[in-house]
C-alpha cells in the first residue's frame, strides 16, 4: 500500500514537471518558437516575444508556493548601522518615501553626494568611486515587496504622513548592516495595524 | 495522496525551485547609474505624436520607472529610467481627440522592439552577401562626410537623393532645405496606399491639393465609395470620433450612412446599407447620384440596379446635409482621377463644401516639392539616403526596385529596423524612435483646423542611436565646405517660427463642366484572369510597415479573425462551386506571377473578386514578419494613373486554383467568420 502510494507521489510528480514543461513551450499560434534555431535570442538571453512569464521555471514556482528569503544576497557589504549610528536618517536616500508609493534604492550617484568627501580612503568606497566614475551602479537584490498575484497597492507617502515609524514594517535598521526581511508583511500584518491606527479595512484600500 | 507525500513532493518543487534560482541572471548583470530625476513609482503622462501613419494623432505616454536594457558607453547593461509604459490619445490634441487606434496602441512596442537596431552599423563587405559591423558615430559621420565631400569636389551634387515618405511636417521641411542648400533634388517620397490621386482632384475641383476632412459629426447621409475612413484609411481615429457623434449624437434623427464597395471592409459593415459595384466604376454610380448620369446607363456599368440607384439619390437629394467620401480601392484605378472627381461632383450637387455637414480643408501648412520613386528607379544616384519607407517590399516586383537599389554605389539608411530595402544600406544610421526625440506633425486632415504639434523626447534614449535630422545637420556642417544658414540642432529648427516657404502652386479649379465616366483598365484578360485582385490595407499591419509588431501580428482582423497569416478572401458561394473550402492552399495568378495563401470563405466579397490583406510576406523584418504569409503587392501589375504616376493597386486580374488540403498552420483564426451577407448584384458569372 505505502509502495503504491510513493509510485502514485513520483508518478504525480513527473506529470507535474512535464506539464509544466510543456506549458512552457505554449505560445500563441504562428508566434516564434523557443526552440527555433533561427531565432536571435534576446541579450539576456530571454524570451524571443514580449512576455510576462517569469524569467526562469524556478522563480514561477518560487512565487507560486510564496517562498521568498529572509537573507537576501546583495553585491555589496552596505551597512545600515553604520550610517544610521553617523547621524543619517531613512528618508536621506530613500528619497521617495514621503513623496510617492515606493521608497526607492538609491543610485550610486546618491552615495557620492557624501562619499566624495567622507571616508574617501576606505577600500569600499574607492571601490564605488571608481564604478561611479565609470557609471556603474549596484545591482541591488530587492528585500521587500509584494508578489503581483496579491494585488496589491501599496503607498509608502500615506503611511508616513500618518506618522508609521520606517521600523514598524522594515525591523529597527540600525542593528542591521546589509537590510534583511525582518518582518513578514503578510495580510495579517497589515490588518492588524490598520486596526489599531483605525485606519481603512476596507479591500480596495490595498487591493486593486 | 497522503500528508507525507505532498510534503515530500513539495520539498521536491522547493529544492528544484532554489537550484534553478542559483546562477540567476539577474546577479550577473551590468547595472548603470540611475537617472537623478526619477520619482520611484510616481507616473507621469507626457505628449507626443503618434508615427505609425500620416494621420499625426497626438498621444500622451505614461512614463513612470523602470529597469530597461540600454548601450552605454558601448557597453550593454541594465539603467533604472523613466521608461514610457503606456501610449493613449492626447485629449489636448485636435486630431486624436483623447483616442487612439489599435496601431498607435502598439506604438509602444517600437521603442522596445528586441530586434532593434541600437548603433550604427557598416556593411562588412558585398551587399547583400556579408553581414555589418558595429562602428562608431564619429567614423559612421566622417565616412559620410568623405562621400558627399567626394561628389561635391566632383561637381556632382545632384546625384544624392532622399527617399522617405509622404507627408506633413517640419522635419521633411528640414531635410528638404539641406538637400536644397547642397544642390541636390528635393526629397523623393514613396508610399503604396498613396491618396495622392485624390489629393490632385480635389486641387481640381476646389483648389485644395490635400486630403478633406469630414464633418460626420453634422452630416445626415453620407455616402462612401470604397474608403475605410473607420480603419485605415486618412484620419481614422479623427473620423472614428465623428462618426461616432454622428450615430449618437445628434438628437432625435440617426443619420445614414451608404456604403459602395466591392468587399465588406471593416467601415463597409457599419454602415446601414451596403451597395455591390463593380470595381472602377464607382464613379459612375457617384455621377448618377448627382443626377450627370442616367441611372440606366449607370445600373448598366456599375452592377446596381436602377431602383436602388434611383431610392439613393432621393434620399441623397433629401436628407441633407449630404456628404460623399472616396477613398481606398476606388482610388486605386487606372481611372482614379475621374473617380475622385465624380464624388467631388456629388459633394458639390450637395452644396456641403466647407459647410456644416460636408467635407472641408483646413488651412493648408506649406507642401514640401517632392519627387515620385520613379525618378530614381530611371535615374540611380550615386548616394541615397533612406528613411522610413520600404519600397523593396511595397511595390509591384514588376518595378523592378531592388535591382535599381543595388546599382547604387552608396546608399544610406536611417531605420531602426533591417527590412527589405535598408537591408540594401552600406551605411545604418539608426533614428531614435519617436518617443527619444523631438518630433512634430502638421496633419492635413482630421480637423477643421491647421492644428501642427511639436513635442520633446518623452525619455532618454535606450541605445546608441541619434535623431536623424540631427545627424543630417551635423553632416552639413563638417563637409569641406559647410552648408551655412542652417540651425544647430532639430530642436532649435522646431522652436523657430516656420518659414513663409513659398507654396507650391495648385492648379485653379476647373470650371464645373460634364465629367465623361473614364473606362478603368484592369491588366489581365477577363477570359484568362477572371477575378478582379484587390489587395487591402490591414488593420493591424496597415501597408507591412508594422509587421515587425507583435501586438500587431496577434490581433484578429475585425471582419475575418486572421492574425499572425495571409489568406485569400473568396466569395462563399463561388467558392463552394469550386470545389474550394476554408483553409484550402490557393494558387492566385496573375500576369505578373502567383502567390498562394490558405482560402478564407467570405459572403462579404463580391464573387468575381478576391481580396488579400497587405502586410506579411517579408523575407527580411525582425523575428516577427520574417517568412510569414506571403506579399500580395509582388503580383500586381505596375499599372500607374496617368495623371500622378501613383500605383494603381486595384487594376490587376487574377485566376485562381486550388492547389493543396488545409493544414493547421497556414491559416490561423481567432474566431467565426464574417457574419454579415451582402446581396451581390453583379459578378455571379454570368458575364465571363
Amino acid at each position: 500500500m505505502v509502495q503504491a502510494s510513493k509510485r502514485a507521489a513520483l508518478l504525480l510528480a513527473a506529470a507535474v514537471l512535464l506539464i509544466a514543461t510543456a506549458a512552457c513551450q505554449l505560445t500563441s499560434p504562428g508566434q516564434p518558437q523557443w526552440n527555433d534555431p533561427s531565432v536571435p535570442r534576446s541579450r539576456w538571453g530571454t524570451a524571443p516575444v514580449f512576455t510576462p512569464a517569469r524569467a526562469s521555471f524556478g522563480q514561477a514556482v518560487r512565487e507560486f508556493i510564496g517562498r521568498r528569503p529572509t537573507e537576501v544576497a546583495q553585491p555589496f557589504p552596505f551597512s545600515h548601522q553604520i550610517h544610521l549610528s553617523k547621524g543619517a536618517v531613512c528618508t536621506d536616500c530613500h528619497t521617495g518615501v514621503e513623496t510617492g508609493p515606493r521608497a526607492g534604492i538609491p543610485g550610486l550617484n546618491t552615495c557620492m553626494i557624501c562619499h566624495s568627501q567622507i571616508a574617501t580612503d576606505k577600500p569600499l568606497i574607492q571601490q564605488i568611486t571608481k564604478m561611479q566614475e565609470q557609471g556603474l551602479d549596484m545591482n541591488w537584490n530587492r528585500v521587500y515587496s509584494y508578489f503581483p498575484e496579491s494585488h496589491v497597492r501599496f503607498e509608502h507617502a500615506p503611511h508616513i504622513r500618518a506618522k508609521v515609524e520606517c521600523s514598524n514594517c522594515h525591523g529597527t535598521q540600525i542593528e542591521q548592516t546589509v537590510a534583511r526581511r525582518a518582518v513578514d508583511m503578510d495580510m495579517g500584518f497589515c490588518v492588524n495595524c490598520h486596526k489599531q491606527k483605525q485606519a481603512s479595512n476596507d479591500c480596495l484600500t490595498c487591493h486593486y | 495522496m497522503d500528508r507525507r507525500n505532498f510534503i515530500k513532493l513539495t520539498a521536491i518543487t522547493g529544492t528544484s525551485a532554489a537550484l534553478t534560482a542559483c546562477g540567476s541572471p539577474e546577479n550577473q548583470i551590468i547595472r548603470f547609474i540611475p537617472e537623478d530625476d526619477l520619482a520611484p513609482g510616481v507616473a507621469t503622462w507626457k505628449p507626443s505624436i503618434c508615427p505609425l501613419c500620416s494621420a499625426g494623432c497626438g498621444v500622451i505616454a505614461r512614463v513612470m520607472d523602470g529597469d530597461a536594457e540600454v548601450f552605454r558607453n558601448g557597453q550593454a547593461g541594465v539603467i533604472r529610467m523613466g521608461l514610457a509604459k503606456k501610449l493613449e490619445g492626447n485629449p489636448e490634441d485636435a486630431i486624436s481627440q483623447g483616442k487612439l487606434c489599435a496601431r498607435g496602441q502598439a506604438a509602444i512596442q517600437v521603442t522596445y522592439h528586441p530586434d532593434r537596431i541600437g548603433n550604427p552599423r557598416i556593411l562588412a563587405g558585398l551587399r547583400g552577401q556579408s553581414g555589418y559591423s558595429d562602428l562608431t558615430w564619429a567614423d559612421a559621420i566622417k565616412g559620410l562626410i568623405a562621400q558627399l565631400d567626394k561628389l561635391a569636389a566632383a561637381n556632382d551634387h545632384g546625384s544624392v537623393a532622399f527617399l522617405t515618405r509622404p507627408g506633413h511636417s517640419r522635419r521633411l521641411e528640414l531635410i528638404a532645405d539641406i538637400l536644397q542648400r547642397f544642390g541636390a533634388k528635393p526629397p523623393v517620397t514613396y508610399e503604396l496606399f498613396s491618396d495622392d490621386v485624390l489629393r490632385q482632384a480635389n486641387a481640381i475641383s476646389f483648389g485644395s491639393h490635400q486630403l478633406p476632412t469630414y464633418d460626420l459629426a453634422n452630416a445626415r447621409y453620407v455616402i462612401s465609395f470604397g474608403a475605410d475612413f473607420l480603419g485605415t484609411w486618412n484620419s481614422a481615429v479623427a473620423h472614428s470620433a465623428a462618426y461616432g457623434r454622428m450615430r449618437q449624437g445628434q438628437k432625435g434623427m440617426r443619420p445614414k450612412f451608404v456604403h459602395v464597395d466591392a468587399r465588406l471592409s471593416q467601415t463597409a459593415a457599419n454602415a446601414d446599407e451596403f451597395v455591390a459595384c463593380r470595381p472602377g466604376t464607382e464613379g459612375l454610380l457617384a455621377l448618377a447620384i448627382a443626377g450627370d448620369e442616367t441611372p440606366q446607363k449607370a445600373s448598366e456599368r456599375t452592377g446596381v440596379p436602377v431602383a436602388t440607384i434611383e431610392r439613393i439619390k432621393r434620399e441623397f437629394a433629401t436628407f441633407g446635409p449630404s456628404m460623399a467620401i472616396i477613398g481606398g480601392a476606388p482610388l486605386a484605378h487606372t481611372n482614379g482621377l475621374f473617380q475622385a472627381s465624380a464624388v467631388n461632383r456629388l459633394n458639390e450637387v450637395a452644396k456641403t463644401v466647407n459647410q456644416p455637414g460636408g467635407i472641408s480643408f483646413a488651412t493648408a501648412s506649406s507642401r514640401v516639392p517632392t519627387r515620385p520613386l520613379k525618378e530614381i528607379l530611371d535615374n540611380p544616384p550615386k548616394l541615397l539616403f533612406i528613411d522610413g519607407v520600404n519600397p523593396v517590399f511595397g511595390s509591384p516586383g514588376a518595378w523592378k526596385v531592388a535591382d535599381a537599389l543595388n546599382k547604387i554605389p552608396f546608399i544610406v539608411s536611417f531605420g531602426s529596423f533591417i527590412d527589405e530595402t535598408s537591408a540594401l544600406a552600406n551605411l545604418i544610421l539608426p533614428d531614435h524612435s519617436f518617443l527619444e526625440s523631438w518630433v512634430d506633425a502638421a496633419p492635413e486632415s482630421g480637423s477643421a483646423k491647421a492644428a501642427p504639434s511639436k513635442f520633446g523626447p518623452v525619455m532618454r534614449p535606450l541605445y546608441d542611436t541619434r535623431s536623424t535630422p540631427d545627424v543630417l545637420l551635423e553632416v552639413a556642417k563638417g563637409l569641406v565646405k559647410p552648408l551655412t544658414g542652417l540651425p544647430n540642432t532639430f530642436e532649435e529648427y522646431l522652436n523657430q517660427e516656420a518659414k513663409a516657404s513659398k507654396p507650391v502652386p495648385s492648379p485653379k479649379p476647373q470650371a464645373p463642366g460634364p465629367l465623361q465616366f473614364a473606362e478603368p483598365v484592369f491588366d489581365g484578360d477577363a477570359s484568362q484572369f477572371p477575378y478582379h485582385f484587390m489587395p487591402y490595407a490591414s488593420q493591424g499591419l496597415y501597408d507591412g510597415s508594422l509587421a515587425h509588431l507583435p501586438w500587431l501580428q496577434e490581433m484578429p482582423d475585425p471582419m475575418t479573425s486572421g492574425m499572425w497569416c495571409s489568406w485569400v478572401e473568396i466569395n462563399e458561394q463561388k467558392a463552394r462551386e469550386l470545389g474550394i473550402e476554408q483553409g484550402d492552399l490557393i494558387e492566385i495568378t496573375s500576369t505578373q506571377g502567383s502567390v498562394r495563401a490558405p482560402a478564407f470563405l467570405n459572403p462579404g466579397i463580391a464573387p468575381d473578386a478576391v481580396a488579400m490583406p497587405v502586410g506579411q510576406g517579408h523575407t527580411n523584418f525582425t523575428r516577427y514578419a520574417t517568412n510569414r504569409g506571403v506579399n500580395p503587392i509582388s503580383i500586381l501589375a505596375p499599372a500607374t494613373i496617368a495623371e500622378t504616376g501613383t500605383l494603381a493597386w486595384s487594376a490587376t486580374r487574377v485566376k485562381i486554383a486550388r492547389v493543396g488540403d488545409p493544414d493547421r498552420e497556414s491559416l490561423i483564426l481567432f474566431g467565426g467568420a464574417t457574419r454579415e451577407r451582402p446581396d451581390w448584384t453583379h459578378g455571379r458569372g454570368d458575364e465571363h
